[in-house]
């Protein structure tokens, strides 16, 4: 367990009072290594987005415990919490959340002017991203003139730029094209491959799920079942076949599970 | 419920938005202001003095009226955008549950005539306590202790400072209110920043920003060589380019901060957000940020040439005498001071004497009876050598003096009782020398030491043919009490001089100075008053240092009171202009806020760039207004004070520029109320996010 990047104690998020409370997390406990590509999936309203808030300080937990590399993230205060975000996680949005006033490239070392980081230190890293995540050609351009892809992958520079511990990555493909889609996770799965970038992600699209090594559905604010990806034997389309059927099984809801 | 609706909502506003209330207030408060100035001590005061120019005065109030009416609807109308603009997702929520555009329309309709309705009660009372408090400064200020003050309503300026605010808000209202009706539902909900607009070459900015230079330029050059009070044609360009000088520096500044912007100042916080942001506000807004700038000029230069101009007139000379009597026959002048001396009068005064004056008589030749040559002679030999101004100042003195072939004597005893009175050497002219004379007004500190210096060596000047010599120095010590009756130039003459040459037909002026045990009893206007009462029923007819110093301070209060006025309505126009407009776009860009807190940016991060922002969009504005109100302020003097010496335009111009510090610290405290507003902001977003 040494490698444990993140740790969720049994989490609870419950919304309103007494009679009318709703449980969004009722109780989810589990660990994040170092390196893994790990999913959450579930139906709407099952509480993924909610606890993807919680571990990104969004909002506060009713009980429980987050701990980032050991440290307890409910205990920082403004100033730690601020540095804690973008600095130790980096954050994906559905919808790409770019500043349309600045541009690519203004928007990839945005995190830098926010932590005081010297822009010429992460000139070669920004570089490399860009290659990578081929935006190169789009840099010096606005938003307004990217496509939905280059957005989400300007987006995704930006959440690595500081090399974050973990990226919590929110329905990243959710405002894309399968095509655009398929490149995005193709490409955030080589990240997290071969830089050993941690990356959680809370989906429904199961396509993109597959690209993950681990997936934890929840119902219900609680863990429903867990898949692994029997790497490198089993194929992508073999895990996707998987991800179908459990998703099939949820979308009939508790009752008649398993 | 319906209605519960309306009294909640604009309960909340009023809550919510002090910006929006406290705006209305001021404009009603304005509008008191303006129409119950009539009501005021000093006018009041005034018009027992001077009634034909404070009437004039009141007969321009609608003029004004109307002016207020029209600036300030623009102040409701862009704190009443900024009110709908941060309710649209509001709207936005009402629409998507089924109400009807129309009854939306009259939800907004039955609000703002709540939200007016209490702006009036708030505003009215503010109105009549402010004026009553100036009612009682002025009168402090300008030193009449006398004026009895009794508190005032005017009911005509109640009711027409309600009807001008119920009509421009009600204007504000239709055209706001339309906007809001007819808009999607998708984008009242999701209000999102206008979005860049199209970008042309750098070297258009730049090039507009020269033009625009060359343009302020010239119309400074225009104003201040006085070549645009020439008519009303120049006027006009210089208006124009002054007015296209300032849209097109503005237009041009989107370089400046797009240089900025991409200029990397790697230890600054969120610098290039700060300025990426102030580049789309000023690409936006150029035209309405010019129009606060140009606004902000107005009110300086009123507010810096208004008390400079109500100073100057206010700069009332030494006084000597209280009192003038006017009497054109010698015997008249016998009766009057019969009158005075021989009755229940004599104890008002402590002194009464004549001074007699006149034309040359003796000669019928208009043309030459008084020449000297020899003065003009030395006047165009010193105007070779002098300076621009001193030789401007000699233009001006051959100028008049070649109208003096004709001119008044004084004769000596009556100026000599003024020199007495002034504590000064008396005069003791021989026959064969002359004093020169000329009125306070036409002479200054260069032109008296000019002719001083010539007067020290004793030209020779001749009166009807005879030979005289100028002797002694300039006088210029007023010889009646109403300073609107000046003598350009005169000479003074021994009293047998004088006699032989006016051949008895002379003008006499009674003067008289008022008692001092009176005056220290009761104030100096106290006495005056109390002896005019008096002096009615004698039926002498006389010309009191009072009703002078009323037209004086007429002019003072006139000034200063309009300018001042006018001062500050445009600066808060301008900016709540600019500060409303800075919180709109900050509402609407809200979600970029949002975005940076979510990637990490702390609330102090956030709070610099926005502070940082509204200084720079503030300062724009305001470091324009302030640079081109000294040109301004100057170009105004030129026109105003035209014939003024340069001395007096210096010390003007001083008393302008602090007044401008002055409006510039006004300025700073309005920065630092809108820097508030937007850091709650932000709070709010920061906290919104916390709790869900």
């Amino acid at each position: 367990m040494k490698d444990n990047i993140l740790q969720i104690d049994s989490l609870k998020k419950y919304y309103g009072k007494a009679d009318s409370e709703t449980k969004a997390l009722d109780g989810i406990s589990f660990q994040v290594i170092q390196g893994e590509f790990l999913g959450i999936m579930g139906s709407s309203g099952s509480g993924k987005s909610t606890l993807l808030n919680c571990i990104a300080t969004v909002i506060k937990p009713t009980q429980g415990r987050i701990l980032l590399k050991g440290k307890e993230i409910s205990k920082m205060n403004g100033r730690e919490l601020a540095s804690y975000r973008g600095n130790v996680i980096g954050y994906l949005f559905q919808n790409f959340e770019l500043l349309d006033n600045l541009t690519g490239r203004e928007n990839i070392m945005l995190p830098l002017s926010m932590h005081n980081v010297s822009e010429k230190e992460s000139e070669e890293r920004l570089l490399k991203l860009a290659s990578y995540l081929e935006i190169e050609q789009v840099l010096d351009k606005f938003p307004t003139q990217m496509s939905g892809g280059q957005k989400q992958r300007i987006a995704a520079a930006r959440a690595l730029i500081l090399k974050p511990e973990i990226v919590l990555a929110d329905e990243p493909t959710g405002a894309l094209d399968s095509k655009n889609a398929r490149q995005l996770m193709a490409k955030l799965e080589g990240l997290n491959r071969d830089e050993r970038s941690t990356i959680l992600m809370v989906t429904h699209d199961s396509n993109a799920a597959s690209y993950c090594q681990r997936i934890l559905f929840i119902q219900d604010g609680k863990i429903f079942h867990e898949l692994r990806r029997d790497y490198p034997e089993e194929t992508r389309e073999q895990f996707y076949e998987r991800i179908l059927n459990v998703m099939a099984r949820l979308g009939g809801g508790s009752n008649n599970v398993l | 419920m319906f209605f519960d609706l309306v009294s909640k909502n604009s309960k909340r506003d009023r809550k919510e938005n002090g910006l929006l209330f406290s705006t209305l207030v001021i404009s009603i408060v304005a509008f008191y202001l303006i129409l119950s100035l009539s009501h005021q001590d000093v006018m009041i005061f005034l018009k027992k003095m001077e009634s034909d120019a404070v009437n004039k005065l009141m007969m321009m109030i609608p003029l004004f009226y109307g002016m207020t009416l029209f600036i300030l609807f623009f102040l409701v109308y862009f704190a009443s955008r900024y009110q709908i603009e941060r309710r649209s997702h509001e709207f936005g929520v009402y629409l998507m549950m089924g109400m009807r555009r129309y009854r939306l329309f009259m939800l907004l309709l039955f609000e703002d005539v709540r939200n007016t309705f209490f702006a009036l009660i708030t505003g009215i009372p503010i109105g009549i306590a402010l004026a009553e408090i100036i009612s009682l400064v002025t009168v402090k200020m300008v030193g009449i202790g006398i004026v009895e003050h009794s508190f005032s309503i005017s009911l005509e300026a109640i009711i027409f400072t309600i009807i001008g605010f119920v009509i421009i808000k009600f204007m504000a209202f239709a055209i706001l209110s339309g906007k809001v009706i007819h808009r999607q539902i998708g984008e009242l909900l999701n209000p999102r920043p206008a979005g860049s607009k199209k970008q042309h070459n750098r070297i258009v900015y730049i090039l507009s920003f020269i033009f625009g230079m060359i343009m302020l330029g010239y119309a400074y050059v225009m104003a201040i060589r006085g070549l645009s009070w020439y008519n009303v044609r120049n006027m006009l360009l210089t208006y124009m380019a002054g007015f296209v000088g300032i849209i097109c520096i503005f237009y041009g500044l989107r370089s400046l901060m797009n240089t900025i912007a991409k200029k990397n100042r790697r230890k600054q916080t969120l610098h290039t957000f700060t300025f990426r942001q102030l580049e789309e506000a000023v690409i936006q807004k150029s035209a309405s940020l010019a129009i606060s700038s140009i606004l902000m000029l107005a009110g300086l230069c009123c507010f810096g040439s208004g008390i400079a101009i109500a100073k100057y007139y206010g700069t009332i000379d030494e006084h000597i005498i209280d009192y003038t009597f006017a009497a054109y026959q010698n015997d008249e002048a016998d009766n009057i001071r019969e009158t005075l001396e021989n009755s229940d009068y004599a104890r008002l005064f402590d002194t009464i004497f004549d001074i007699e004056i006149g034309y040359i008589r003796k000669s019928e030749d208009y043309d030459n009876a008084y020449l000297m040559p020899t003065v003009i002679d030395e006047l165009n030999a010193i105007s070779k050598t002098a300076n621009n101004t001193k030789r401007e100042d000699i233009d001006i003195l051959l100028n008049n003096f070649s109208y003096t072939s004709y001119p008044y004597l004084i004769s000596q005893s009556g100026y000599n009782e003024l020199l007495k009175l002034k504590g000064e050497e008396e005069l003791s002219l021989k026959d064969n020398e002359v004093c020169m004379y000329i009125g306070r007004g036409f002479n200054n500190e260069n032109t008296r030491e000019i002719l001083n210096g010539i007067i020290a060596k004793r030209p020779e000047v001749s009166i009807d043919g005879e030979p005289f010599v100028l002797t002694g120095r300039l006088y210029a010590d007023n010889i009646v009490v109403d300073r609107s009756i000046t003598l350009s130039f005169a000479l003074i003459v021994n009293d047998r001089v004088f006699e032989e040459m006016t051949l008895g037909e002379t003008e006499i002026y009674t003067n008289a100075t008022l008692s001092s045990s009176l005056k220290k009893e009761k104030s100096l206007i106290r006495t005056v008053m109390d002896a005019n009462e008096e002096l009615n029923g004698s039926g002498l007819v006389y010309e009191s240092y009072l009703q002078n110093m009323g037209r004086t301070l007429f002019y003072r209060v006139a000034a200063s009171y309009i300018t001042i006025y006018l001062a500050i309505v445009f600066i808060i126009v301008a900016n709540t202009i600019i500060g409303v407009q800075f919180l709109t776009n900050l509402r609407k860009t809200g979600r970029r806020y949002q975005t940076l807190i979510k990637i990490g940016a702390s609330y102090e991060a956030l709070c610099y760039s926005a502070d940082k922002q509204i200084n720079w969009y503030f300062g724009i504005p305001v470091i324009m207004a302030a640079i081109n109100s000294i040109f301004g302020v100057r170009a105004l003097f030129t026109g105003i004070l035209s014939g003024r010496t340069a001395e007096d335009t210096l010390s003007l111009m001083i008393i302008s520029l602090a007044m401008i510090l002055v409006m510039c610290v006004i300025e700073l405290i309005y920065i630092i109320v809108v820097r508030k507003a937007g850091e709650s902001y932000i709070l709010s977003l920061m906290t919104l996010e916390r709790e869900e």
